[in-house]
């Protein structure tokens, strides 16, 4: 694909509500996420000609979703994806775009994940989820069915490694927490969470509590990636992509062997070379949050701290406003709501456009800024953007 | 263990053509490792080919019943996140590194140990807990348990 640089642009973003029991189909939920991304963008539907998804067999398809808009697209994809489909499909946008084949592209997550298909679990038919895992009967028989377990495996090896404390994984917490106060719309605005009161919440599966995991919700995002040419027309400020590494993996198929070792590792030398920066000119962060945990290995992987000295970087209240790196400024994911990642970045586009310039919601005049996505150890993807 | 397998509600392990030997193995009270004879390591969870280097030769070695090693992670569940495990809260899942091959980690649960004593380093050995008809799982316990 070449030198990408500042030549492509994600010019809408939208979402639908947020809630625990949409009592709308996603499809429903999508239309209202596109057309709240086309009106931000000022397009019209017909202006689009690539749609693309990504779910997990809990959502409407691409073409439904084209088709309601009133639009006969030239291309559709949906993926089987989790938290790092965003870069992967903004990547596969950029690409098609850039061969030729389409103009604008808009890509959505809708999702009933409270009311509906919960990550969290529950109802699954534990022979299927034994072969749909790979390597599944090695660990369902033990009663390590989610992501808590399995990310929480490699979360206790490496706070056993690095010296990280249950009370930095609050850190973490009660800083999005914090960002969740400022804003209306996050799940747990009016929820505020202090560090004692993290301390002293029950664990729900070592080494997290109730916090650490991301919250459930019912909603859909879409976000809209057309050139920087197109952009022009656009009546956003358009947020350039300086570089992508739009997915990686972990080297071996079965990772529970090597707990040492993420995708984001391999994925942050990437980013940085695609964009030509360097962790100290990043003023703004999206990092995928499913977990408490997962944003310290990420904060290490992508060198905003040196191995061993993440907790501190966080207890010192670095992912605040006013820190070195203001992070998931809306809530993220555990406070705000979850979308698989997307409405992370949604937030990291509206802070580079300096949309909340008139609030203290804004990390004053941001420049650069970094969204990763996490679908486990295993597969990472992350993306730099400028305003 | 007539008992036990009157009422064991957990998910029994499935047997696939990819790791059918393991379970069996498990079965009859022993350990087998899947290894590559291309580049001699071990590979586990098992699989069709070798996960590390691509070869399809891949073959099985038996490392028998008396099998020991360390607690290298775990988590302990607080709540049930499967149907069958609400009865064993909390519940020790723990990966454990093989004294006879350290490149290999078993998951499985820490049984006969206090949760709140439960530590990265701490040895243990390997038990079979057997299920209904005729299976059996292996399992972890503390050494001096
Ligand atoms: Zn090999």
């Amino acid at each position: 694909m070449g030198k990408i640089t500042d030549r492509y642009a994600i010019v809408g973003v939208g979402e639908s509500e947020r809630s625990k029991n949409s009592g709308k189909s996603p499809l429903h939920m999508a239309l209202d996420a596109a057309r709240a991304a086309l009106n931000d963008a000022g397009l019209q539907a017909t202006d689009i000609d690539g749609f693309m998804s990504y779910n997990e067999n809990d959502s409407c398809t691409s073409h439904q979703l084209a088709t309601y808009l009133g639009v006969r697209p030239k291309y559709v994809k949906d993926i089987m994806g989790g938290g790092s489909s965003t870069e992967m499909l903004i990547s596969d946008a950029v690409a098609l775009i850039e061969a030729g084949e389409l103009n604008s592209v808009l890509i959505f997550r809708s999702m009933n994940g409270r009311s509906g298909v919960r990550m969290g679990g529950g109802g699954w038919d534990v022979n299927m989820l034994q072969t749909a895992i790979d390597g599944g009967s090695f660990i369902i028989p033990y009663g390590a069915g989610g992501p808590a377990q399995w990310f929480g495996m490699f979360a206790t090896r490496h706070m056993h490694e690095t010296g990280i404390t249950q009370e930095h994984l609050g850190h973490v917490c009660t800083s999005f927490y914090e960002h969740a106060q400022r804003n209306p719309k996050a799940f747990f605005h009016g929820k505020p969470l202090t560090i004692e009161e993290y301390k002293a919440t029950p664990y729900l599966s070592y080494p997290f509590n109730k916090h650490d995991f991301c919250l459930e919700s019912d909603e859909a995002n879409a976000i809209i990636v057309t050139s920087a040419e197109r952009a022009k027309d656009c009546k956003s400020r358009p947020v350039y992509i300086m570089g992508l590494s739009s997915r990686q993996c972990h080297p071996h198929t079965h990772y529970w062997s090597d707990l040492s070792q993420v995708a984001s590792d391999y994925v942050a030398p990437e980013v940085y070379k695609s964009a030509g920066v360097k962790p100290e000119d990043i003023q703004v962060a999206s990092i995928y949050d499913c977990y408490s945990w997962v944003v310290l290995r990420q904060l290490e992987a992508f060198g905003f701290a040196p191995r061993g000295e993440v907790g501190n970087f966080v207890a010192e209240g670095n992912l605040r406003m006013g820190g070195k790196l203001p992070t998931n400024t809306a809530g993220g994911m555990l406070s705000e709501g979850y979308t698989h990642g997307m409405n992370n970045v949604l937030e990291i586009v509206r802070q580079l456009r300096h949309e909340y310039r008139e609030s203290d919601r804004q990390v004053k005049d941001c420049e650069v800024g970094i969204c990763t996505g996490w679908a486990g150890p295993d597969i990472a993807g992350a993306m730099i953007l400028r305003n | 263990m007539k008992e036990t397998t009157m009422t064991y509600l957990k998910p029994i392990p499935v047997k696939t053509p990819d790791n059918s030997p393991y379970w069996d193995a498990a079965d009859r009270h022993e350990l087998v490792l899947q290894k590559c004879e291309s580049c001699k390591e071990y590979l586990h969870p098992p699989g069709p080919s070798c996960a590390k280097c691509g070869s399809p030769a891949v073959s099985w070695e038996e490392i028998g019943n008396d099998i020991q090693g360390t607690i290298y992670s775990y988590v302990i569940s607080h709540r049930p996140f499967l149907p069958g495990f609400q009865d064993d809260l909390p519940l020790i899942i723990a990966q454990v590194e093989l004294d006879k091959v350290p490149e290999v980690k078993i998951m499985a649960n820490v049984l006969d140990c206090d949760y709140e004593k439960i530590q990265i380093g701490m040895p243990v050995k390997m038990i079979w807990q057997d299920l209904p008809e005729g299976r059996s799982l292996p399992q972890w316990k503390p050494i001096d348990a």
